[in-house]
C-alpha cells in the first residue's frame, strides 16, 4: 500500500486562491487505512476547508471500501458522472491520497487543476489498524531471495548489500538508534532458518537503470512488461 | 611507498591519522593547512598517515587534496575514500586521478552516514557499499572499470579496509570482513578498541584469513571523552575501568595518562596484529610515548 499522511491544513490552504471553488478526492483504499484520505476525512476535510472561508464545490470517495482511486476508469466515471455538476462548478481538486491518486484526477477530469492534499510517504505493510511499516523501496531489481526475503535496500540506512557497517549498537542502527540494525535482523532471520550460508555470496551492484523514473507496465492476463532506462522486459506467467 | 610493502617484510606497520581542515589550502605555499602541520608532528614516527574523507560526514577539504599536500611534504598519505557522497563513476575516477597524483595507499570504506554530520539534507549516494568499491578498485588495477571497459596505465596502489572488532554479532561483521579479502583488501585497520579480551577473541577468528591487521586506537582524553564516545559513536565501548583511569590524573597529566593507557593496550596486543593504526585526534605529541610505552621502535 502507499502510506500517505495530510498536510498541515494552513500549508493546504495557502495554495488556494481567493474565491477558488474547490472539490474534494478522498481514496478509499490505501489512503483510508491511513486516515487520511478515506470518507470520514474527507468529508471533514470538506468542513475544514469550509471553516477556513473556502468554498467547497463538492467531495467524493470513489467506490467502496478498497476501491483505488488510482483505478481510472472508476475514477474518471465517478467524477464525470455521478457529481458531474459539482465537478463542472469546481476550480480545482484538492487530493486526499498518493501522488498516483493525484495524476489519476488529472487524468479523469482530463487535466483538472490539482492540489496534493497528503505527503506520500512510502510503500508499506499494513502491520496492523494503526501501524504501517516500509519493506520494499520499489526499485525494480529485488534482491532478497538471499537475505530471507528482508530487504537491505530499506532495512539498512546505507543501502548496504554486503552485511553490516560496523555502526550497530545493541542490536540498533547507528543512524536511527530506535530502529533496529536491518543486517542484524537478516542476520537473525538466516540463523533461525538455518541458512546462514546464503551471505556468504557476493552481492554484485545495483542496476540502478531498473529505478529510473518515470517506469511503466504493459500488463495481460498472460504476461508483462516493464519498462525502464534499462530497457523493456517481457515475462510470461504461462509456463 | 604502499603499506603492503612494509607488511610482506614483516615490519609492525605505524600509521596516524589527520583530517582535513574545514577549508580551502592557502594558496601561499608557505602557510601549511593544520591537517599538514600535524601530519608533520607525526612523521618521525609513523610509517604513514591516514586522511579523512568528510569523516562523520562533516563537509571539509577533500581527503585527495589534503593527502597530495602530505605527499609533498614527503609523508605517506593513506588516502581515505568512502562510499557516501560518489557514485560508481565518481569513485572509479578519484581512484585513477590519486594514482596519478602519486597516492599508493587508499583506504576503502562505507563512510559514516549524512545523518551523523552537518549536511543532514544531503542526498546519501552509498551507490556501491565498501566490498563492492574494492571489487571495483580491483578491477582498475586489473585494466578495466566496473563496467567492463578496458582502461590504459592500470593503477597500483595497496588497498585496506576496515573492520570493527567490538561488533556483535561478531560472525557477521567477519563474514563481511572475507568478503572484502575476497573482494581485493591487501590490509585492515580496526574501529578503536580498548579492551585487550575482545581483540584476542577477534584475532582468533580471522588469524585464518591471513590478511595483515593493524588495531584501532582512539587515544583517550578525559572520562568525558570516553563517556561522549560510548554514547555518541556506535560500535566503540570504553570500558568503566579505563575511564576512572582517565579520570584519576590531573587534567595537566591527562596527556602522559592517556599515552600510558594507550601504550599499555598496544603492547599487550601487538604480538597477535601486524601493527597499530594510531587516531590521535589532534593529541599528535603523545603518538612517540605511546610506541615508547608499547616498545615499539620508532621508525
Amino acid at each position: 500500500m502507499h502510506a500517505t499522511i495530510q498536510k498541515p491544513i494552513d500549508e493546504i490552504i495557502k495554495h488556494i486562491q481567493p474565491g477558488e471553488k474547490v472539490f474534494v478526492v478522498g481514496c478509499n483504499n490505501c489512503a483510508w487505512k491511513c486516515y487520511s484520505g478515506g470518507e470520514a476525512e474527507t468529508e471533514m476535510m470538506a468542513k475544514r476547508l469550509e471553516k477556513r472561508g473556502i468554498e467547497v464545490a463538492g467531495y467524493t470517495v470513489p467506490g467502496p471500501q478498497g476501491m483505488s482511486l488510482c483505478k481510472l476508469s472508476h475514477t474518471r466515471k465517478v467524477l464525470l458522472e455521478d457529481h458531474a455538476d459539482e465537478v463542472k462548478n469546481a476550480d480545482s481538486f484538492l487530493i486526499l491520497g498518493c501522488g498516483q491518486g493525484v495524476h489519476t484526477v488529472i487524468d479523469a477530469t482530463d487535466g483538472g487543476m490539482v492540489h496534493p492534499g497528503c505527503d506520500t510517504v512510502f510503500g508499506g505493510e499494513t502491520v496492523s489498524d494503526t501501524h504501517i511499516e516500509e519493506y520494499c523501496s520499489l526499485c525494480g531489481d529485488c534482491i532478497i531471495e538471499n537475505t530471507g526475503g528482508l530487504c537491505p535496500m530499506t532495512l539498512c540506512a546505507k543501502q548496504l548489500l554486503n552485511g553490516p557497517c560496523g555502526g550497530a549498537e545493541d542490536g540498533h542502527c547507528e543512524v536511527d538508534p530506535e530502529r533496529p540494525c536491518g543486517w542484524i535482523l537478516i542476520y537473525e532471520r538466516l540463523k533461525k532458518l538455518g541458512r546462514l550460508d546464503l551471505l556468504d555470496s557476493y552481492q554484485p551492484p545495483k542496476k540502478n537503470s531498473k529505478w529510473s523514473r518515470p517506469r511503466s507496465l504493459e500488463v495481460s492476463p498472460t504476461e508483462a512488461t516493464f519498462c525502464s532506462i534499462s530497457g523493456k522486459v517481457t515475462i510470461s506467467n504461462q509456463d | 611507498m604502499k603499506l603492503t610493502t612494509l607488511f610482506e617484510k614483516g615490519e609492525f606497520v605505524v600509521t596516524g591519522e589527520v583530517g582535513p581542515i574545514k577549508g580551502a589550502i592557502h594558496r601561499d605555499k608557505s602557510i601549511e593547512p593544520s591537517c599538514a602541520i600535524e601530519a608533520l608532528q607525526l612523521h618521525q614516527h609513523v610509517h604513514a598517515v591516514n586522511v579523512t574523507d568528510n569523516q562523520s560526514a562533516v563537509m571539509r577539504l577533500g581527503s585527495l587534496a589534503a593527502s597530495v599536500r602530505l605527499k609533498t611534504n614527503g609523508i605517506e598519505p593513506v588516502y581515505q575514500l568512502t562510499c557516501r557522497d560518489r557514485n560508481r563513476l565518481a569513485l572509479q575516477s578519484d581512484l585513477l586521478t590519486a594514482y596519478s597524483l602519486g597516492i599508493d595507499n587508499v583506504l576503502l570504506l562505507t563512510g559514516d552516514h549524512i545523518q551523523l554530520g552537518d549536511h543532514k539534507e544531503a542526498k546519501p549516494v552509498f551507490d556501491l557499499d565498501s566490498v563492492q568499491l574494492i571489487d571495483m578498485a580491483k578491477g582498475l588495477k586489473r585494466g578495466y572499470d566496473i563496467s567492463g571497459s578496458r582502461i590504459e596505465n592500470y593503477l597500483d596502489m595497496a588497498f585496506g579496509a576496515v573492520v570493527n572488532p567490538n561488533s556483535d554479532p561478531l560472525d557477521l561483521q567477519i563474514m563481511k570482513m572475507k568478503k572484502k579479502i575476497d573482494a581485493g583488501a591487501q590490509f585492515f585497520q580496526t574501529q578503536a578498541v580498548y579492551d585487550v579480551t575482545v581483540f584476542e577473541k577477534f584475532i582468533k577468528k580471522v588469524e585464518k584469513f591471513n590478511c595483515p591487521i593493524q588495531v584501532g586506537i582512539v587515544i583517550l582524553k578525559s572520562p568525558q571523552m570516553a563517556r561522549f564516545m560510548n554514547k555518541n559513536v556506535s560500535g566503540v565501548h570504553v570500558p568503566e575501568d579505563l575511564i576512572e583511569e582517565i579520570g584519576s590524573v590531573a587534567k595537566e597529566d591527562r596527556k602522559k595518562k592517556s599515552a600510558e593507557i594507550a601504550g599499555r593496550f598496544v603492547k599487550e596486543v601487538k604480538s597477535i596484529c601486524q601493527g597499530v593504526h594510531i587516531m590521535p585526534l589532534g593529541w599528535t605529541d603523545i603518538v612517540p610515548d605511546i610506541l615508547e610505552y608499547a616498545g615499539i621502535k620508532h621508525k
